[in-house]
């Protein structure tokens, strides 16, 4: 009930800020970018004034996975950029501002109020991402050939898990301190992190979550899910589950005021 | 019937104590009033009480609430500067608030409507709350703190930010609740204390200095006090009139001496006599009774 409550107040609030409709655009914007580029090359090439006198390019011929990749790829920088900056505030700045002094002394569960908050951002970031996709798997259809429908739920569902891993360390984040620009770069940093020690101790940990594109493409070239995939998604998973749980026992021992 | 007793709550940042060993109690259907000056630990008593932070040491107990119950349920909290939501209405804030405190939807809603009635906002109920004025604000901080019918009201500085107009609101509002409901409120304009509350408690430097009911205070505190003006340097004087029998203290502020006395007329026999032999350039001499302010600055300087 309570709970219910919470989350009605983030989707209106997001949705009168109008996230809804620019966090939508944004991720539609950055996953037809490549595959409508890449396709149309030659003929921007020409229109601006085509190639010098004997030069020749050899456009390569890309195949329906490879430019789902090039979609993923803007994700993962592009988008797990927009999703830092939206989610950067949601606790943080509440708290900056005074707001959650009113609500926190409400008889509120901090499990309720942290949970609510993950579950709207991640209903947002994902639908957004969902409707990215589905944009780059239509002109992906008609530019370069076939992908199965299935595939592209496949990709959805693995790689969502990996943007809900962004989401949740957002939310961490956003329990521990009370700047939202910190949050943001916080998150930024243990992404890269992340990455760098993925690559350093590679031969231990292949089942990081930052392996997931790479585990998506093999799926995606050899047509059946991979065991890696299904060890990194699970990996994920519970990287999320440890993240949500350890904020709201964070926040419940958290002094949350001055 | 006690409702909430206070032993020995004391809070530290980096063990430096900003309330130390903080006691006291008080019955059910009064109006206290926390008073103290800027920086004296009022925030930090009344943000423990209403638990947005957390004792160092020391006990809060309420009457009927189980030790381990969660005592937010209990009270209804006003910040000294109170944030809303902006993109949200009046209305909405309350039900908000309500349904966060477990109320049905049509107990917030009857709830919210009622309160809105007598903060007087029914008119701005749809308006963003962006849109407010400063003292609108704070009486929906009010409403807000009531939703659940909370058994202890904590206003925190609720005048302190307003301009009069805001400031008579919130304080006629203040006294018709305290007919049906227990406040507890911090303020450092005596006056506003004076004016409103039972009972006093004395915040100085973190600690209880003073506490009472307005009229044992009264009685307790109840010396004449003198004012005098000179031209000249004050300070030489103050140092005769302080030497003087009947007199018990003296101070110097806004170039007046205020001098309090333990019988008016030796102590009128005393000073007078002294000014007309060492011919000293009196220019005003004034009685009156003790104000709160006195009693205040007797507490601290005690």
């Amino acid at each position: 009930m309570q709970w219910w409550t919470l989350f009605q107040k983030e989707l209106i609030e997001n949705v009168r800020n109008v996230k809804w409709i620019w966090v939508p655009l944004i991720m539609i914007l950055i996953a037809i970018m490549d595959p409508l580029t890449n396709y149309y090359l030659p003929q921007i090439i020409e229109a601006v004034g085509g190639m010098p006198e004997g030069a020749e390019v050899q456009l390569p011929e890309y195949q329906p996975d490879d430019v789902v990749m090039m979609s993923l790829g803007q994700f993962s920088t592009i988008g797990v950029l927009t999703i830092a900056l939206i989610s950067m505030g949601t606790i943080a700045g509440e708290r900056n501002s005074g707001v959650s002094e009113l609500i926190l002394v409400k008889p509120v569960s901090y499990m309720n109020y942290i949970t609510a908050k993950w579950a709207s951002l991640a209903l947002l970031v994902l639908t957004a991402f969902a409707l990215g996709m589905a944009a780059s798997w239509y002109y992906i259809n008609i530019l370069y050939g076939d992908l199965s429908f299935g595939a592209l739920l496949q990709v959805l569902f693995f790689y969502g898990l990996w943007l809900t891993l962004v989401i949740s360390l957002s939310i961490f984040y956003n329990t521990l301190f009370k700047t939202p620009g910190i949050v943001a770069f916080l998150t930024l940093a243990t992404i890269i992190l992340m990455g760098l020690i993925t690559t350093i101790f590679s031969h231990v940990l292949e089942w990081s979550p930052n392996y997931m594109s790479d585990y998506i493409q093999q799926m995606l070239i050899t047509g059946s899910v991979p065991g890696e995939l299904i060890g990194t998604a699970g990996v994920t998973i519970i990287l999320v589950i440890l993240l949500v749980f350890g904020s709201a026992s964070i926040f419940k021992n958290k002094e949350l005021a001055g | 019937m006690v409702l909430l007793n206070v032993e020995n709550l004391s809070k530290k940042y980096d063990r430096k104590p900003v309330i130390d060993q903080v006691s006291f109690q008080f019955d059910s259907g009064k109006c206290v009033a926390l008073i103290g000056p800027n920086g004296a630990g009022k925030t930090t008593t009344l943000r423990i009480l209403s638990g947005l932070l957390k004792p160092t040491s020391g006990s809060i107990t309420f009457t009927g609430i189980k030790q381990h119950d969660d005592i937010r349920k209990m009270i209804g909290y006003l910040p000294q500067h109170p944030v809303f939501y902006k993109w949200m209405t009046g209305w909405e804030f309350l039900i908000y608030t309500g349904r966060l405190a477990h109320l049905s939807k049509k107990e917030a809603t009857k709830r919210a409507e009622k309160l809105l009635e007598r903060v007087r906002l029914t008119e701005a109920a749809n308006r963003r709350i962006g849109k407010y004025s400063g003292g609108m604000k704070q009486r929906l901080g009010i409403a807000q703190a009531m939703i659940h019918h909370p058994t202890l009201l904590v206003l925190d500085e609720p005048v302190a930010s307003l301009d009069p107009i805001g400031r008579r609101e919130v304080l006629s509002l203040m006294e018709e609740l305290k007919t049906d409901m227990t406040i507890l409120f911090s303020t450092h304009i005596l006056s506003d204390a004076d004016e409103i509350s039972d009972e006093l408690l004395l915040l100085h430097d973190g600690r209880i200095v003073e506490s009472g009911s307005m009229d044992e205070l009264r009685s307790q505190y109840q010396t004449a006090k003198m004012e005098l003006g000179f031209d000249g340097n004050l300070d030489d004087y103050q140092k005769k009139v302080v030497a003087m029998p009947a007199v018990t203290t003296c101070y110097i502020d806004r170039n007046l001496l205020h001098v309090t006395v333990t019988d008016i007329g030796a102590a009128r026999l005393q000073i007078l006599t002294a000014a007309s032999t060492e011919q000293w350039p009196l220019t005003s001499f004034a009685i009156n009774r003790a104000s709160l302010e006195d009693m205040f600055m007797k507490a601290v300087n005690s």
